[in-house]
């Protein structure tokens, strides 16, 4: 019996060392896991592989992608080869598609998707990944911006935390768009899931590894950003990987103040108080946070006095809005400026972050605001200020040469309340036309704002000054001068220049037409910035002694004519505006020196608002 | 008797399965035949001490400075004897850290004038930093320095790696006639890992015949004195020298994707005397 026991035992003594034999020194938890799905690592090789699938994306060339047996990596059966369509291409705007499979695949045991690619011209790759199935792409992972050039290269996307893939369908997904407008070629061949001893260092971030601290109001909801996973690959050189939220564990320090769900959406519930948000991948905590100072029930801009007929609304749930472009351009390359808006209670809040500039863009069509008088807009700087700080404000009117600007002065005890402000168009430094207005810019301009929040963006009439397209009641007096004694430019009485050009394409915004007043032509310059007059021929007017004018304006604030002669050589001369009825003005020539009064070609008026204009000539004494 | 054979033949297969176990293990080759030696430990620093501390003032000194040309080799740091840039961890391993603010910073320690030694085992254990521009090195100078010009003094490099390579590191001899670009070396490569993922042993044993290059006692390059071209300049003590240069001619310049800081984490440097 015993010697029977010993042959039994020595019987599994082998079988003990052949399991020793295939543990050996792989990794051991996870070989021991039951594997419910197959952990086929090829998804390209010279081929699809098993189950493998292609589908287009909606609004790409359907047939970008084809299978190459030319051009392939190692001289290998096969390739993939995608063609980016040049732009205006009419089956699609760009190459992008998915490979998939029907049934799931276990990728925890590897860390890394590689590829070799290669390109017909140095190119960047808009976005390469895996992890999206067509559905709700649960583990999306992607590299923006994939560099590839004319030579084979392996590139390698990390899985940014493998042990969740247990049943990934996304195999890979491209997309992206012409350079320059002109499509090319690439290929990418050999994908495959692999367990790389040589990605090393991983490092995980939300809010792109930044510890953000914000003042907030209960009611206030956001989503957390910047969710990466950044490995070092064999090469030395850090890849970052932008990682769904799925790959994430949300956690807030204090739940009676803020809370976060599976999908990074925090929602501030409660308050005076703050709250951490931070965040795992697996067992490793994560760079980056998200610290919430809620001051408790969000404190509502005050709601707009302004009679919905004397407003034009940007932005405000108290009046309806006219057609807005964007509330944040994301101008390139210098904005830094990011939108968090939000809603509290049903109104609508813009919120900038990051803040050194941002505009918002009504352009289709541009708004004529030229009955109106003020902008208005409320703000509140949700961070304490280190100083008192300077938000520019900056009014674009179409075809002006440069903004009209306006810089508010935010002493530091108005930070964490609504202000409240009431800009008149008159104290734009630059403002010329208010008729084709199509964008309002913020600056930082002593980079003391952090961010804020911005509502009740309207412009409005106080009602009082202008009305606006105020005309003269009477003509301009008729002129006395013996025609002899005049060279004319524009008048009634007198036969002017020939050819002379009263609306000369300068790239002005000011809109000139001619009007009867009581019978008599009179030139309307409407919503002015600038504007010149061409003259027929050169005029030699040394003989001559004056410029006569008649202007009117009732809501012009700065006028200035100009003579100019070749050069150009141009003096500017004053007109006192507003005017009481029309002022007639004999202006000494002497005055445009140095202008060439032998050789004058052209006159211009700069200056704003609308100005109607009769009798311009020279004249003897 | 059957049943005795049977048992025999069991055992017999059983051996020979763990003889092919021991084998197959799963490292590379392990068997090498070396002398057996009686090493005496004669110098160590195993970097015990406060977090934040300089090294031992009695066992290193610093080099300071950019060095001429770049130390003479185009490098792009500057050597500080900061703490930011050299200091114990107060878990028993110095780090080296070269830092990227504008120009880049480091730092290089050495036992020059403290303790130099003829022949021995000296060995080092270290994880390296990692990143194109990147060039750790753990490395011995001969004392003689100061009166007999570089390549004259010889220098023997026990380690040195390329960031851009972190799974390679390189064993290397400059003597007279062989230096520079045209020095005794070669390459150690790990397959599917690399060396700044966890900590290795890095040594050379070095007698009057030869010098022995070792990662984790495995033996990978042997150079004796008929193997090299030039005088065998190695019957003098030398010192130790460890540093992370960043540039330079031997490793590049750094690029815009290299992480930074980065640091050469060491967890001690020992020196053994054969004792016969």
């Amino acid at each position: 019996m015993k010697t029977n026991i010993l042959i039994i035992l020595m019987k599994y003594i082998p079988i003990g060392i052949l399991v020793l034999l295939f543990m050996g020194c792989e990794r051991e938890l996870s070989d021991l896991k039951p594997a419910t799905f197959p952990d086929t690592p090829e998804v390209f090789i010279d081929g699809f592989s098993a189950g493998l699938n292609y589908a287009a994306f909606g609004g790409s060339v359907p047939t970008a992608f084809d299978v190459d047996t030319k051009e392939t990596y190692n001289n290998s059966k096969a390739s993939m080869r995608i063609d980016v369509p040049n732009a205006g291409d009419p089956r699609g705007a760009y190459a992008g598609g998915v490979y998939f499979t029907g049934v799931g695949r276990d990728l925890s045991g590897y860390n890394v998707l590689t590829f070799w690619a290669k390109a017909s011209e140095s190119a960047v790759i808009d976005v390469v990944g895996f992890g999206n199935d067509l559905g709700a792409s649960k583990y999306q992972a992607t590299i923006s911006g994939l560099q590839v050039s004319t030579n084979w290269k392996k590139y390698y996307i990390p899985l940014p935390n493998s042990s969740v893939l247990t049943a990934e369908r996304g195999m890979f997904f491209y997309s992206t768009g012409p350079v320059d407008g002109k499509g090319y070629s690439f290929w990418i061949d050999e994908v495959k899931f692999e367990n790389l001893g040589t990605i090393a260092h991983p490092q995980f971030t939300i809010f792109n590894g930044e510890d953000k601290v914000e003042t907030t109001f209960i009611g206030v909801t956001q989503k957390i950003t910047g969710l990466t996973a950044i490995y070092n690959l064999p090469e030395g050189v850090n890849q970052s990987v932008n990682a769904a939220s799925a790959y994430f564990t949300f956690t807030s320090s204090n739940e009676s103040i803020a809370t976060v769900n599976e999908a990074g959406e925090v929602s501030v519930a409660g308050g005076p108080g703050s709250a951490e948000i931070t965040a795992m991948v697996g067992d490793a905590a994560t760079l980056g946070s998200l610290t919430l100072q809620s001051i408790g029930n969000f404190q509502q801009a005050p709601l707009p006095v302004h009679a919905a007929d004397d407003v034009i609304s940007i932005f405000s749930n108290a009046y309806t809005n006219v057609p807005v472009n964007y509330y944040n351009g994301y101008w390139a390359p210098y904005q830094t400026t990011l939108s968090a808006d939000f809603e509290v209670n049903g109104d609508q809040i813009l919120q900038y972050i990051d803040f050194n500039f941002v505009g918002i863009e009504f352009s289709s069509p541009t708004v004529d605001a030229t009955a109106m008088t003020h902008l208005h807009l409320d703000i509140y700087i949700p961070n304490t200020l280190a100083a008192d700080a300077q938000l520019k404000i900056e009014l674009v009117n179409e075809g002006a040469a440069s903004s009209a600007t306006y810089i508010v002065n935010i002493p530091v005890s108005e930070s964490k309340k609504w202000i409240g402000l009431d800009l008149p168009f008159s104290e734009f430094t630059g403002l010329g036309s208010t008729a084709k207005l199509m964008q309002i810019i913020f600056v930082n301009e002593n980079n003391m704002i952090s961010g804020f929040y911005a509502d009740n963006i309207y412009f409005y009439s106080n009602g009082t000054p202008p009305p606006p397209g105020g005309e003269p009641a009477v003509a301009a007096p008729t002129p006395t001068h013996p025609a002899a004694n005049v060279i004319s430019v524009f008048s009634d009485a007198y036969t002017a220049i020939p050819g002379t050009d009263l609306n000369p394409p300068w790239g002005q915004a000011t809109v000139v037409t001619t009007v009867q007043i009581q019978g008599n032509n009179t030139l309307k310059y409407a919503g002015l910035n600038y504007q010149g007059i061409q003259l027929g021929a050169s005029q030699n007017v040394s003989s001559m002694v004056f410029l006569h004018l008649d202007f009117w304006t009732a809501n012009s604030t700065v006028l200035n004519i100009y003579l100019i002669s070749p050069g150009p050589v141009e003096t500017p001369y004053s007109l006192t505006v507003p005017t009481s009825g029309w002022t007639s003005i004999d202006i000494p020539l002497s005055s445009f020196a140095p202008v060439s009064l032998s050789d004058v070609i052209q006159l211009k008026f700069e200056g704003n608002g609308d100005i109607y204009l009769d009798n311009i000539y020279f004249r003897k004494n | 008797m059957n049943k005795i054979n049977k048992f025999k033949r069991i055992l017999i297969q059983s051996i020979l399965l763990l003889v092919m176990v021991i084998f197959w293990g799963c490292e590379r080759d392990n068997f090498q035949k070396l002398d057996e030696r009686n090493w005496q430990l004669a110098w160590s620093d195993e970097f015990n001490g406060t977090a934040g501390q300089l090294p031992d003032a009695a066992k290193w000194k610093f080099d300071l400075g950019t060095g001429q040309d770049g130390w003479g080799n185009s490098e792009l740091q500057s050597y500080t004897n900061s703490p930011a840039n050299v200091s114990l961890d107060g878990d028993g391993n110095l780090l080296i850290t070269a830092i990227r603010e504008g120009n880049f910073t480091s730092a290089r320690i050495k036992t020059q004038g403290l303790f130099a030694q003829k022949y021995g085992r000296f060995e080092a254990r270290l994880k390296t930093p990692y990143g194109p521009g990147l060039w750790p090195a753990f490395w011995m100078l001969g004392e003689n320095i100061e009166t007999t010009p570089w390549p004259q003094c010889g220098e023997i490099d026990i380690m040195e790696l390329r960031g851009q390579e972190p799974h390679i590191i390189h064993g290397t001899l400059h003597g007279p006639g062989y230096s520079g670009g045209n020095p005794i070396t070669k390459s150690y490569a790990l397959v599917n890992d690399r060396f700044d993922t966890d900590f290795h042993i890095y040594a050379i044993e070095w007698d009057k015949d030869k010098i022995d290059f070792f990662v984790d006692d495995y033996l990978y390059q042997r150079i004796e004195r008929s193997d090299v071209p030039g005088e065998w300049v190695y019957d003098q003590p030398f010192f130790i020298l460890l540093n992370v240069a960043v540039g330079g001619n031997y490793v590049g310049f750094p690029t815009a994707q290299t992480p930074f800081p980065q640091k050469m984490i060491i967890d001690y440097v020992r020196v053994y005397q054969e004792v016969k």
